[in-house]
Order: structure tokens, then sequence, then C-alpha cells
């Protein structure tokens, strides 16, 4: 038993010993301790250090509210950071650290701010950092980065996985007290798919530390029948360790499950963390109360709490937090934990006051002081006495912890995180949540309702509601007899009069009231400046405690009320949640799907170099033996293809079939071009603008049949042309009768090309291939030797003489193998992704990395493809607009380079000789650049103004991220075969 | 030279052999014969009366219009002619035998394994058994149809066949899972 | 976290699955309308706070165009339907 364990009563299993570490020293709790309990039965109360002044602080509360109990979790790539004790679950194994401390908790360097406090007062940042400027980078934002920040991330990546969840209901419940329990109780006996949440470990919320009798017993008894009952209904779902952090739009709810949390050993296989996105009809929102501190001299001396925490450790953990506890409150709740106390042996040091005319007794034997105050405490790192006050009276009262209770605040935050601004009662003295519409209501002590019995018929009544909204009828449920219960009233006291030394309103922050009474000076006042003139409200807990006493010390000084002062902006999260559950599975290889070409395996096989290309996984190059770099069998390959012929992969392609009677008439408005008339058994090249004029995509027109067309789209664009071919036909000429549907997965499509292409393709094909039978630009169906059913299309990106077959995707490795098979005798062989751009630069073929969106059809020297004839088509109209026919645009043209040793890089820009490089000067870019094996040397396909007027011109290609100067001889575009004698072979 | 043009499935060569089936199981169907059909302009109605009630081949919605059919007995060729001579003007049939894969989750835990990157709700009283459509799962959009009540058929575009196995696996860590291709 | 979109063909949907364009008021002018018309088609637009109509497609579902008429202050969907049927379109 250890020193502050009471030898009876709790929650906890006293026989299991449940080992773990603090700073470094052996522990030990029992299960059912949270790590601040266990710490307070080893009568560790010290556990932090503030974050501005280093001051010694303790645990204050029993809950996620918690602003000092702040430790680290684990270590290495498992830390957690600025865990909260009070709602950590104790397991065998856990270590735990001490934060914001240097070199130890007990002695800690920093503690010199503390000395130092009345140089930094609020705002002091703002005013000291301003000024010498030269400071800033050198001085002042190293000095600031240094104490920034309030525990440590490790670097290693999280072993861990976590995953993301939907869940719908017609009923969440957020908190599984007495409101909650009886909510889900009612809703889930009426037949309504319930889901109750709960952040704690264990569900009962506020009847796990209650001593109220319900039913003549112990109210965990009632509690445990309840959840049962639930445990065994098949539509309810129990969430315990699960935080609802978020109230999102259309009634979806965020909440973070703690899976794997309370565990030192982690079972890979499953998450550590889930996310659950909760869509749900209705909620209830049942998450109780807060209670609130008192706000006077020393308050954040270890050894303070909150009452109601003092009563949670020693009802539900049986841990007493001190020998001698002095009670200092302002209402009923404070003589609730007295006689709590009391009843557990707990010796009372006195019960002191606020008000002078309470009808409350305290327990018998126990000194009462009314009308008193505390205005002081002593101790170093816990409280050893503190100092009362009644009518200018002081006493210095030994005792080693101080229960306080400030009132209560009603947990509303889920219910104003989508705009509705919390509504003060003055009856209450509280915020309350506003009405939020029929999708969130809230019930218990969250609505105001803070009596047992009051809680119980809420949550059950707000349920009913529920489940008359959505046309079922309620269930019966037998209220609980209610013992002797505690009105929990209470006169406001923002901050008590005549402090001694330091009243702090936020602890983690060190937020003291002189800060908001500087800050309303200094004309801060309003409660948002008040917040980040301060920073009261903006540490990790978010003012969950500090910001009500805040609130109502500015409205003290200010002269108004707190409503007039209000609160400053909710939102999610109601407790940090960790990046690792925000990204679920999406990380590594599943944070974006890779597409797999059908000719993967082929492309493997013959030695292929990947590349990822947008989603999919592109064969590059085919390295040989021998070759030691990606230019030597990209060169090879070159060669290869303009000498013999080449096998490449153009499978990524988008392919759309379009059907029906009006999808010559739709394509003609889609393509710049004309294809109405377009011949069957016939491929066209196809342009598509914006309707702005500019190029959106191009790909070939293929017709099948008089009302069947098959159109190909870039890789890079296929979901972009599907989407605006959709939108075209659904939003602008709905009237049309055409349908399509992207067939780009049913084919695999290989490209063959090269003076022998024909040759090797006939060896495969039994249909005739001669010019006549299959001239450029031809598009068929076709039969391979062996009877497969194929597509070819005597097209060309290379400008050789070549086709592309197509054949259905799971045919594909077995077509490509034949192909590869039939070619070897002449030479084929595999070119990738490289030496298909090298190709086709070659030939002056336009892709979007001239096609970037600033370039329309005459830029790029397809101006004649324009229909002009055409009545319509998209981009028509805005292309003849002014600026877009401008005499110096810049036109697509070559560059051949002048100095053999230096090469051009794509994003160069083109200056006339001897120019300075400025904007002004500036004539244009290079698009693309590669080696040209056919011509010997370095080549670019660029746009220039006015670029068609200038070949023969040298330029300088001025590439200032390598610091590079090229000069240039402007060319023609099209570097290989200008009279396609090759092509039309 | 012999041509022998042999399929090959999107996922070969990514799954491993199993010694038993789990709790819950992931068949890889290889050789189900798949179309699109698309309602001719103005005639979904008559399109999709045709579609209905069939025991040669399913006919899952996709969108208006628009569905994915399935069999298990026609081979892609006669399929595609079946649905064809059905449903002569009413409609355009095209093939995805190769351009779909299809796979079926079945087990206690498919609907919870599916919750885990699927947002509808997939309560046996708001998906029942019959229903499909066309949902988001984690990145990738797959068909689902609910074909019992524990078990739900996925379609997927062939080149994300492997990152949706993939993304399966990943949510089904918390149960347990087998995968292999289908035997029939 | 999420949002939710009814689709008239699908139910309700995750905004995840939708993608969305814009303004859905503008009406594509006639080919040879004045430079100004085409010019407010293209990019004049009243950037309105409240009731608002866009164009939204359900690229993972059905993969339809739909008018959304939504708040854009308070997110709030007041109807959802299908683009062609807006514009009076044959289907």
């Amino acid at each position: 038993m250890t020193a502050f364990r009471l030898a009876a009563g709790g929650l906890v299993d006293r026989s299991q010993t449940v080992p773990f570490s603090f700073d470094g020293a052996r522990l030990s709790g029992h299960a059912g301790d949270t790590l601040a309990s266990a710490l307070l039965a080893n009568d560790r109360l010290l556990v932090g250090r503030s974050f501005k002044y280093h001051r010694p602080r303790g645990i204050v509360t029993a809950g996620p509210a918690e602003p000092n109990a702040l430790v680290t979790v684990g270590s290495g790539a498992r830390r957690d950071p600025n865990t909260k004790a009070t709602v950590a679950e104790l397991y065998d194994g856990l270590t735990a650290t001490s934060q914001n401390r240097w070199p130890s908790l007990s002695w800690d360097i920093g503690a010199v701010n503390n000395l130092m406090s009345r140089f930094l007062s609020a705002g002091f940042y703002y005013k000291t950092f301003m000024w010498p400027a030269a400071f800033w980078e050198k001085v002042y934002e190293p000095l600031i980065r240094h104490a920034a920040g309030l525990g440590r991330t490790d670097l290693p990546r999280d072993p861990d996985g976590y995953e993301k969840s939907w869940a719908h209901c017609d009923l969440l419940v957020v908190g599984s007290g007495p409101a909650g329990l009886a909510a889900a109780l009612v809703a889930a006996r009426s037949g309504l798919r319930v889901i109750l949440a709960e952040q704690d470990f264990a569900l009962g919320g506020a009847l796990l530390s209650e001593t109220t009798r319900l039913d003549g017993e112990p109210p965990v008894v009632f509690a445990r029948r309840v959840i049962e009952e639930l445990q065994a209904n098949p539509n309810v779902t129990l969430l315990a360790r699960t935080t609802v952090f978020g109230w999102y739009d259309d009634n979806v709810f965020g909440a973070v499950e703690r899976v794997q949390k309370h565990s030192a050993v982690v079972d890979a296989a499953r998450p550590v963390e889930r996310l659950w996105r909760i869509v749900a009809k209705h909620a209830v929102l049942a998450t109780g109360a807060e209670e609130r501190p008192l706000v006077f001299g020393g308050n954040d001396r270890p050894g303070v709490m909150t009452a109601s925490a003092v009563s949670a450790y020693a009802n539900r953990f049986g841990v007493a937090v001190g020998k001698s506890v002095a009670v200092f409150t302002n209402g009923s709740s404070g003589y609730r934990t007295a006689r709590d106390l009391t009843s557990q042996g707990i010796e009372i040091a006195a019960v002191i006051d606020t008000r002078t005319n309470a009808a409350d007794t305290a327990p018998d034997g126990v000194r009462l002081i009314r009308g008193g105050s505390v205005v002081d405490t002593k101790g170093r790192q816990r409280l050893r006495a503190i100092v009362t006050d009644r009518g200018g009276f002081e006493e210095l009262l030994a005792c080693d912890a101080v229960a306080m209770s400030g009132g209560w605040s009603p947990v509303i935050h889920l219910a104003c995180q989508r705009g509705g601004k919390p509504v003060w009662s003055e009856a209450l003295q509280a915020f309350m949540a506003p009405e939020v519409g029929a999708g969130l209501v809230i019930a218990g002590a969250a609505a105001g309702h803070y009596r047992l019995s009051e809680c119980v018929e809420d949550g059950a009544r707000k349920a009913s509601a529920v489940v008359e909204a959505l046309g079922h009828s309620v269930a019966g449920f037998d209220r609980p007899a209610v013992g002797e219960e505690v009105d929990p009233s209470f006169t406001a006291l923002w901050h008590v009069p005549g402090a001694k030394s330091k009243a702090f309103v936020d602890f983690q922050n060190d937020v003291h009231t002189k800060d908001l009474g500087l800050a309303v000076r200094e004309g801060f006042g309003h409660v948002e400046h008040a917040k980040r003139y301060t920073t009261g409200g903006m540490a990790t807990d978010q003012g969950k405690l500090g910001n009500i006493n805040a609130i109502g010390i500015l409205a003290a000084m200010r002269g108004v009320s707190p409503a007039d002062v209000g609160t400053t902006t909710f939102r999610p999260f109601y407790t940090p949640v960790s990046f690792g559950a925000l990204a679920g599975t999406s990380v590594d290889e599943h944070a974006m799907p890779t597409r797999r070409s059908p000719l993967h395996g082929w492309a493997a096989r013959n030695g292929a170099v990947f590349i990822d290309a947008g989603l999919w996984y592109r064969s590059s190059w085919f390295p040989k033996e021998g070759e030691k770099t990606w230019r030597d069998s990209v060169d090879r390959e070159v060669r290869t293809v303009r000498e013999n012929a080449g096998l490449c992969d153009v499978s990524t392609l988008g392919k759309i079939e379009v059907f029906g009677p009006d999808a010559a008439e739709f394509l003609n408005r889609l393509y710049c071009n004309p294809v109405l008339k377009l011949p069957i058994g016939k491929a066209r090249y196809g342009l598509m603008l914006r309707e702005d004029g500019m190029v959106y995509d191009d790909g070939t027109v293929s017709r099948l049949g008089e009302a069947h067309f098959l159109v190909t789209t870039t890789t890079a664009m296929a979901g972009g042309v599907l989407s605006h071919m959709e939108f075209a036909t659904q939003v602008l000429w709905p009237d049309l009768r055409v349908r399509f549907l992207s067939v780009s997965d049913q084919w695999a499509q290989m490209s063959i090309a090269g003076p022998k292409a024909r040759t090797i393709l006939q060896a495969v094909v039994e249909d005739d291939l001669s010019d006549a039978a299959v001239p450029f630009l031809a598009a068929r169906e076709v039969r391979l030797k062996g009877n497969l059913k194929a597509r070819l299309f005597r097209i060309s990106f290379s400008g050789e003489l070549a086709y592309e077959l197509a054949v259905p995707a799971g045919h594909g490795e077995a077509a490509a193998d034949a192909l590869m098979r039939a070619g070897q005798p002449h030479g084929l062989c595999a070119y990738g992704v490289e030496a298909l751009n090298v190709l086709r630069i070659e030939k002056g073929h336009v892709t979007h990395a001239e096609l970037d969106g600033r370039v329309t059809p005459d830029d790029a020297g397809l101006g004649r493809m324009m229909g002009s004839a055409k009545h319509d088509f998209i981009g028509k109209r805005l292309s003849t607009r002014f600026g877009l026919t401008a005499a110096d645009r810049a036109q697509l043209v070559g560059l051949k380079a002048l100095e053999a040793d230096k090469d051009f890089r794509a994003g160069a820009h083109l200056l006339k000789d001897g120019a300075k490089p400025s904007t002004l000067n500036d004539q244009g870019w290079v698009s693309s650049a590669c080696f040209s094996p056919t011509l010997g040397g370095h080549i670019a396909l660029a746009f220039l103004k006015s670029g068609r007027e200038r070949y023969g011109e040298k330029i300088v290609v001025w590439d200032q991220l390598r610091g590079v100067e090229t000069m240039a001889e402007v060319c023609n575009p099209v570097f290989v075969d200008p009279e396609n004698r090759k092509l039309m072979a | 030279m012999a041509y022998d043009y042999q399929a090959v499935h999107a996922l070969d060569g990514t799954i491993g052999a199993i010694s038993e089936r789990r709790a819950n199981h992931l068949a890889v169907h290889r050789a189900t014969a798949i179309a699109v059909v698309l309602a001719a302009p103005g005639q979904t109605a008559e399109a999709a009366g045709i579609l209905v009630a069939n025991g040669e081949f399913e006919a899952r919605f996709s969108g208006p219009g628009e569905w994915l059919i399935l069999s298990e007995v026609h081979a892609p060729e006669t399929l595609c002619a079946e649905l064809s001579v059905r449903l002569g003007d009413f409609a355009f049939v095209i093939d995805q035998s190769h351009g779909r894969v299809a796979l079926t989750l079945a087990g206690p835990d498919a609907a919870r394994i599916l919750a885990n990157g699927i947002a509808i709700d997939l309560h046996a009283d708001v998906f029942p058994v019959g229903r499909a459509a066309n949902v988001l799962c984690n990145h990738l959009s797959v068909n689902l149809a609910r074909t019992a009540a524990d078990s739900f058929d996925l379609v997927v575009m062939r080149s994300f066949a492997e990152a949706l196995v993939d993304d399966l696996k990943t949510m089904a860590r918390s149960h347990e899972l087998s995968v292999d291709f289908a035997t029939r | 976290m999420a949002s939710l979109i009814p689709c008239p063909h699908c139910g309700t949907r995750p905004r995840q699955e939708f993608s969305v364009r814009g303004d859905a008021t503008p009406v594509r002018p006639a080919p040879m309308a004045a430079d100004e018309v085409w010019n407010d088609y293209m990019h004049v637009r009243a950037n309105p706070r409240g009731r608002i109509r866009e164009h939204w497609q359900h690229i993972a579902g059905c993969r339809r165009w739909l008018v959304v008429e939504r708040d854009n202050f308070t997110h709030e969907v007041f109807s959802v339907s299908d683009a062609s049927l807006e514009q009076g379109g044959a289907r």
C-alpha cells in the first residue's frame, strides 16, 4: 500500500499491481488507475513546470480539462508528448516523463523566469522583440524558439498503424454519465441504432465517482446494469476510450478511439488509434459540467485541485490527495467533497466558504469559516499551508491540499463548433449551449441540470423526443430512486480579492489576474484581443478550465456582464488529435493508389526501369548489358526505332468510346477541328480547346461506325477530359443524343514504330497490312494470328511508319511477347517513355509540356486545324479575341544547340544576344529538351515571340537555375523528316 | 510460330497461396464476363426493364441509364452478343471483361471491414441485398453490391485492382481475412 | 471531417466523392453573342454570400453533373438535382 492509497474503496482492482515509471523512478499503481491517480497514490504531486515561469505545477483535475499534468508517455518513435496524466490509463510498463524542465523537475533552471516575472508581463514579447530589427533573426527568434513549445516529438517515423472508419446511427450519445446512459437506454429500448461514446476508459462518467445512491445501491451498480443491457443490444455500439472531438456539417461527428494506447506492447496488426466519422441522424450531448477553479493568491501551488477531482480521486480511485485537506468553496459542491473525504477518514483542515450566509453545513467536527477566503499559499513543491482572510483577519492554516470549488460550467464545446455562440445564463452564472437545431440536443449537466435525478430524467426525456421524431414509439424506462443529492448552487466569484501573490487564471500559460488588468488598460479588453494579448486560453488545454474566470474578470474590470464580454470561438478539436489518426491508412503506398499497365509484366520481363507518372507506374527505358547511363539506353532505343523498329507501351492513354446518333455532332463541338466528315475506318488528330480558347488536350478521334467513335486523350488528362465531356453533354447540350464510356482499362495498347514496323506486324496479323489496305490514319479491327480480335490504328508519334495495336488487356502481355518474337530477326527493341519523348521532340510533336494552358492552337503551329467554318465548338468564340491573335505571340520553334558541350533544360528563357535578362527582354521559353541521337546534338522545342519568322536567328538560352547560358539557332520544330516520307512509307 | 494469347489476370502474381480460408474471405474472380450497358438516350426505362430478373447475368446500377453486367455463365463475347440481341436499339453494350476486376468480400465482418474505407451506411435495412452503387473506397471508385447479408461484390478498374486489394487488406487489419482466386 | 451531399441518383454521400466546378447560373451564350456576353460568361462572377447554385459532379459515384443549391455561409444544402434536368434536357 502506497502512502496516499486508501485502505479500501474505489473502483481500482487492488489485487492487480501495475508497475510503471515516472522520470525514471519505478512506481506502481492498480488496474483501473489513471496515471494521475497512481502518481497521487505515490505522493508524486509535482508533475510539471508551467510554460512561461517554469513554476512547479501539480495535478489539478481528474479529467480532460487538465492544464498542468502534461507528461510525455513512451519513448523513441512512440513518444507521445503532452499526454494528460488525468486521462491516461495506467498500464504495465508505462513510462512517463515530465516536461518543460531542465535539468530536472525539482531543480529547473528555467524557473529563473519566475524571479524575472515582473519583467515578463503580458504583451512582453510584442513590446520587447520589436526593435532593433537587426536583432530579430540573430537574437530574438532563436531565443523564442528555444523557449517555445511544450513537450517535444521525436524524428524516427511512427511505427504504429492508424485507421479511419465510418459509422452511422440514429442517435449518437456523447458521454456515458447519468444523462448519457439514460438517453442511450431509452433510445436502444425503442429500437434506434445507438452509438455511445465515452472519452474515459471506463463507462459511467460522473457515476464512477458519485456517492449518491441509486435504487439504494452505489451509482456504479446502476451504471453497470445499464451498460450490460446496452452491450447485449445488437443495435448499440459502445465506444469507450473515444473522444468525440468535433461536430461538422450535416451532423457528422469526428471521434478518435484509442485502441491500443493503454498497452506497452502494441499488436502491429491492429491500429493504435481509430478515427471515426459518425454520421448521426440525431445526437445527444451529455458531456457534463466542468468545475471551475477559484482564482486566489498562490492557487497554482501543487496540492491545489478542484473539489470534484479530490472527490473523484477518493471515491473512484481510492486515493487521498493529501493528509489534511482544506476545502475552499463558493457553493454547495465543496461541502459534498468535505463529506466524501470525511467518510473516507481523510482529515479536513477547514471548510472556507466565500459566502456569509449559506445554509450548507460542514461534516461534524469540521471547522467552517463562512465569509472567508484563501489569499495565499505556502510551500515550495507541495502545499504546506494556506493563508485565510476573514474580515481582514489573516490566519495561517496548515494543510497539504486545497479542494477548490468555484461553481460549474456546462461542457458545451461541440454545440458551439459550427458558429453558434454560447448564451449567458444569469440564473446559472454560466455560458449555455445555443439552440443549434434538431440534430444536436444537450442533456443533463451539460444543459445545466446538475442534480443527479435531473440528469437521468433529462437524458431520458431528450432521447424520447428523438425516438418520436424518428417515428418510433418510446419504450419504458423506470427512473431509479435517487438518494440524498446535492444542489450544486453557488455564488459566482471570478477572483478572490486581496491576493498576496500571483492568482492564476490560466495555469498552463501562466496568465494571472494582473495580466488581464494590463490587457484592459492597454486597450485589449475585448475577449478575442485579451486572449492574444495575454495568451490566456491559447495553451494546449485551450482554456477549458480558465477561460470562464478570465471572462468574468474582464467583465468585472470593464463593468459589464459576462454576457457582454462573450466567449472566444470554439473550434474542433475538443482535445488534441494525433496526425497519425487524421492520416489513417493514407500513408506510404496507400497515400495514392498505384495504377498498373496491362503490359507491366511484359515491361518488367524486358528489364524496364519504371517511373511514377501521375498514378501510373510506366516503363521509362530498357537498359541492356553494358549500358552505363540512362542516356546510353535511350539513345540506343531511339536509333533502333529510326533504323529498325521499336515496341512501346501506350496503354495509359485515355480511351473513350462514344455512341449515339449525335456522336459526330458532339465531337464536332468538342474538338476545334472538323469531325463530322471523318470517314468510317479513319482516325484524325484532334485538338480540344477550353472555352477561353487555349488548348486543353490533344489525341486522336477514330470513327468505328456511323454513330460509333473512339477518342483518345493524353495520359495526364484522361480523367479531366472525361469530366469535360460529361459536362458538355449533361450541362451544355443535354439534348444531344450521345452516350460514352471510358474504356481505358479494357485495352492493352502498344505502339510499333520504325521502318520495319509493317513487316513485323504483318507476321502477327492475319489481315493485309499493305499501305493500300491500311493507309496512314486507318483505324480498323483486325484479327491476330491465333484468332485474337484487336484494333489497329496507323498513327505515329515518332514520325516513323507506325501503328498502335490494341488488344483486350489480359491478352496484352501475350500479344507484346508475340510481336517481340516476330521482331527479333528485324532488330525490334522495347522502348520506354524517355525514348518516346525524344522521338516526338525530334518530330516536333507537342505534349502537355507545350500545351500548358497558355497556348493557343496557332501558338503550337496547329492554327490551320481550327474549323473556322464550323458554327460552334468549345473555345471558338473566345479564340478570336484580341490578344489571342496578336502577331508577337510566342510561337512553337525548334532550337539547335550551337555549343556541343552545353545542353538545354525545359524552363530556360530565351533572350536576344547581348540583352540583359529581364521580363521586358524575355523572348520566350524552352518547353522540352533532349539530346537527339538522330541529329547528334542537343535540341529543344521552345516558344519564341513571332518565332516562325525567326528561323535561322541565333538566340541565348538563359537558364538561371543552373547558371548556364547557351547559344542556340532557331529552326523549324520538325527536326526529322519534315516531308513525312517515313510516315507515309 | 505458334500464337497463344493466354490471358493474364490483373492480380496474377500478387496473391500468395493460402493454406486455409479465414473467417472473412476476399475471392478474386478470374473469369467473370463483364459488360457495361448504356441506355440509348431516352430509353433508360426500357433498357432497365430488359435487364431485370435474369438467371444468366446480374445487372448492377452504376448511374442513371448505366449498368455493369456480370455473368458467370457467359464468355465475354457471348455475353455482349446476348445483351445486344435482348436490348436492340434501347442500349449500347460495351465489353469490359478485361477492363474491370470483380471481387467478393464475404464473412461476418465484411460490412465492418468496408466501413474502414466506404462512407455509405451498410446496414442491411439501408443497403439491402440486391442493391448496388458506385462508391468511393478510400481513394478509388468501385461498384459495390450486396449479394447476401454478409457478402459484397466489388468491381474496380483493372489498373487499380492491385491497389484496391492492398487497401482491403489494410482495411481488414483488425479482422481475419484471406485472399485468393475464386474457384468455380 | 465530412459534409454530406444527397445525390439524387446514389443517395447521401460525403463531399469527398464530388468535385466542385463553381457557379451554376451562367448559361453558355450563343456562338455569335457579343463580346460582353461572352466576357460575362467566362470571367464575371457575383460571389454572393448565402444561397448559391453550384455545379458539382459526383465523380466517384454516378458521374452525373448536379446542381447543388446551398448556403455558402452555413453550408446548408437546400436541393440537389441532375444538371441535365435543370436545363430542360431531353433525358
